[in-house]
C-alpha cells in the first residue's frame, strides 16, 4: 500500500537529489547533457574563490538568523498574550485569527504589500518624515544598508504566526497545576516563566526552530520579487544565486555545485543543532 | 478547547494595561499593510501615493477587480493557481492516505526508517533541486505543462501529508476494521467503508496544507513554465515590482484575490489546520 507513494517520492524527490550531486561534477557547454564534460570537484574549487558566493552565504546566514530570532520573539510574545486568561474568549479567538492572517500570504504577495508600505512615497516614509525622524524618505529596498533587513522584516511579518501557533499549542499542554504549585511555593511571575514555561517548551521550540531554519535557508521568492539580489549584491542569497547561475547564466554544473553546498551546509547545521539540542534535553 | 483555556491556571487579571498596549501596537503593525493593500486595490494610484497619504480612501472604485475578472490574461493567472493548488491537494491526499494506512496498519520491514527518510526529504529546500527538476521535465516532455508544476509541488506536499495522515490513522481504533473483516468485508472495503469516513477531518486538514503549498508555490512555477499561458498568480505578482511597473491599483487587486480564498478556507477549517500544524511538531 505504501508502494505508490514511495515510488513517487523516489522518482520525484530522491532521484533529483542524487542528480544534483552528479551534475555538480560536470561542466556544461549549453543546456544539452551531451555537451557535458566530467570535471570532478572543479566547480567546488571555483566556489571557494567566488566572491559572490561568499557574499550570498553571508547574506543567507544573516537572513536566516534575523528571521528565526525575530520569528521566535514576536511569535512567542503573541502566544504568551493569547495564552493568558482573557475575559472574553470570543475576542481572543478573533485576535488569534487576525494575528494568523500574514501566514496565509505567499512570500511574493507579502513582499509586494511591503514594497508598497515601505515605498519612498508610502505611508511609513510619510510618518518618518512628518515626525521629523528622518529628513528625506528612505528607499528601504533600494539602499545597501537597509535592503537585507527590509527583506527580513517582510519575512518576520509573514512567518511569525507559525511560531505563535506552535508555541500556543505547546503552552496549552503545560498542566496548570505546575504554576499553582510554584505559586504556593512563592515563585514570582518571572521565575514561573523561566523555571516552568521555558524548560517545558524546549522540545516545541527546538522543532519549530528547525523547521523555520529549513524554510528560511532556501529563501528565493522574496529576493526575486523585491530586489533581485541588489543593490550592489547586498541581498543576494544562496537560493537566488543558484537560480541565477543555473537559469540566467545557464551554467548547470556550477548552479548544481551551489545547490549541493546549500544541502551540505544545511544538513550539517541541522545535525549540529539537533545533536546539541538533544544533549541539553537529556544530558 | 475553550474550557482548557479558560481554566488555564495563571491568575493574571485580564490582559493588563501593558499587555493591551503591546497587543494593540502589534495588531496595528500586522494589519495595517493588509488594509493598505485593500485600499490600494480600490482607488487610483495617485491617491495611494499622495502627500500626506489619504488614510481613508476618498474615491472608491472596483474597476481593478473588473479587469481581473474579465481580462483573459488576468483570468488565466487565477485559473492556473486553482488548477495547480487543487491538483496538488488531491494527489497528495490520495497517495498520502493510502501510504499512511499502510504504515499504520502493517508491519513493514524498516517502516520506521522509511518514515524518517520521508521526514528528512521534507528538509530539502525546493530551490536546491530546481536544476534536476527542469531537466526531468524537459526529458519527460512535460515542461511548460500543469503536470510538471503539480508533480513538483506534490513531491514536497506528499511527505508532510503522509506524516500528518499517519497520525490520524493511528488514532482510529483497529478493532473497527477487524470487526468489519470478521463480518466479511475485504481489507479494501474495511479501508473504504470504515477508515475513510472516520479519517475525513484528517483528510480535510491535510488537503488544506497541500493546497496552501500549491497555491503559494513560486519557485517551481518560475522554472517549469514559460510565458503567460500557465503563469499562476504568485509569479504574476512576483514579476510586478522588479519590472518597474506602476499599476499598483490592479496588482493590489490581484494580490487581494490571491489571498482572499486562502483566508476563506482558513476561517472555515481553522480548527483542523491548527491541529495539524501543532500535531506535526509535537510528534
Amino acid at each position: 500500500m505504501i508502494a505508490p507513494a514511495i515510488v513517487f517520492l523516489l522518482l520525484v524527490m530522491v532521484y533529483p537529489l542524487f542528480d544534483i550531486f552528479r551534475l555538480s561534477l560536470f561542466e556544461f557547454a549549453g543546456l544539452r547533457a551531451q555537451t557535458a564534460t566530467f570535471v570532478g570537484l572543479k566547480n567546488f574549487g571555483s566556489l571557494l574563490q567566488d566572491r559572490i558566493y561568499w557574499i550570498s552565504m553571508k547574506n543567507t546566514l544573516i537572513f536566516v538568523l534575523g528571521s528565526v530570532v525575530f520569528h521566535a520573539l514576536v511569535g512567542g510574545i503573541f502566544a504568551l498574550i493569547l495564552n493568558q486568561h482573557w475575559p472574553n474568549i470570543w475576542l481572543r479567538n478573533v485576535v488569534r485569527g487576525l494575528l494568523i492572517l500574514p501566514w496565509l500570504f505567499s512570500l511574493a504577495a507579502a513582499g509586494l504589500i511591503w514594497a508598497l508600505f515601505l515605498n519612498p512615497l508610502g505611508p511609513l516614509n510619510y510618518l518618518f518624515v512628518a515626525s521629523g525622524l528622518v529628513e528625506n524618505p528612505i528607499n528601504f529596498l533600494g539602499e545597501r544598508d537597509t535592503a537585507l533587513w527590509s527583506l527580513i522584516a517582510v519575512n518576520v511579518w509573514k512567518a511569525y504566526p507559525f511560531y505563535m501557533i506552535m508555541i500556543l499549542g505547546g503552552l496549552q499542554t503545560i498542566p496548570p497545576d505546575l504554576y499553582a504549585a510554584a505559586q504556593v511555593d512563592g515563585a514570582g511571575r518571572w521565575q514561573r516563566f523561566s523555571y516552568i514555561t521555558l524548560p517545558l517548551m524546549r522540545p516545541v521550540l527546538v522543532a519549530t526552530t528547525a523547521i523555520d531554519f529549513i524554510t528560511t535557508f532556501g529563501v528565493f521568492d522574496l529576493v526575486r520579487t523585491l530586489t533581485e539580489g541588489g543593490p550592489a549584491r547586498s541581498t543576494i542569497t544562496l537560493g537566488y544565486y543558484a537560480w541565477r547561475v543555473g537559469f540566467l547564466d545557464v551554467d548547470f554544473g556550477y548552479g548544481a555545485a551551489i545547490s549541493v553546498s546549500m544541502l551540505l551546509v544545511m544538513s550539517t547545521a541541522m545535525w549540529l543543532y539537533l545533536h546539541l539540542g538533544r544533549e541539553e534535553i537529556y544530558g | 478547547m475553550v474550557n482548557e483555556l479558560a481554566s488555564f491556571g495563571r491568575k493574571v487579571r485580564l490582559p493588563g494595561l501593558v499587555t493591551a498596549v503591546l497587543l494593540a501596537i502589534g495588531l496595528l503593525i500586522v494589519l495595517f499593510p493588509i488594509m493598505w493593500m485593500v485600499f490600494a486595490s480600490m482607488r487610483p494610484v495617485s491617491e495611494t501615493f499622495g502627500t500626506p497619504p489619504a488614510w481613508i480612501p476618498r474615491e472608491i472604485s472596483f474597476e481593478a477587480y473588473e479587469t481581473i475578472f474579465f481580462d483573459p490574461r488576468q483570468q488565466r493567472y487565477q485559473v492556473n493557481t486553482y488548477v495547480i493548488a487543487l491538483s496538488t491537494a488531491f494527489l497528495s491526499v490520495g497517495l498520502g492516505s493510502v501510504a499512511a494506512y499502510g504504515f499504520s496498519r502493517f508491519k513493514i520491514r524498516g517502516g520506521r526508517s522509511i518514515l524518517l527518510g520521508i521526514l528528512a526529504l521534507q528538509m530539502v529546500p525546493g530551490v536546491s533541486i530546481i536544476i534536476p527538476f527542469y531537466n526531468m521535465a524537459r526529458w519527460a516532455g512535460i515542461w511548460d505543462t500543469y503536470l510538471a508544476m503539480i508533480l513538483a509541488n506534490t513531491a514536497f506536499a506528499l511527505a508532510i501529508s503522509i506524516w500528518l495522515l499517519k497520525g490520524y490513522v493511528d488514532s482510529i481504533p483497529i478493532d473497527l476494521e477487524e470487526a468489519a473483516m470478521v463480518d466479511g468485508c475485504s481489507r479494501f472495503q474495511a479501508f473504504y467503508k470504515i477508515v475513510l469516513p472516520l479519517l475525513a477531518p484528517g483528510l480535510v486538514g491535510t488537503a488544506t496544507f497541500a493546497f496552501l503549498y500549491g497555491w503559494n508555490d513560486f519557485v517551481f512555477a518560475t522554472i517549469l513554465r514559460d510565458g503567460h499561458e500557465l503563469m499562476p498568480m504568485t509569479v504574476a505578482i512576483g514579476n510586478f515590482f522588479t519590472s518597474h511597473s506602476r499599476d499598483w491599483n490592479s496588482i493590489m487587486a490581484l494580490n487581494t484575490m490571491a489571498t482572499l480564498p486562502l483566508i476563506a478556507v482558513f476561517v472555515l477549517l481553522q480548527r483542523w489546520v491548527i491541529k495539524g500544524m501543532t500535531a506535526g511538531a509535537v510528534k
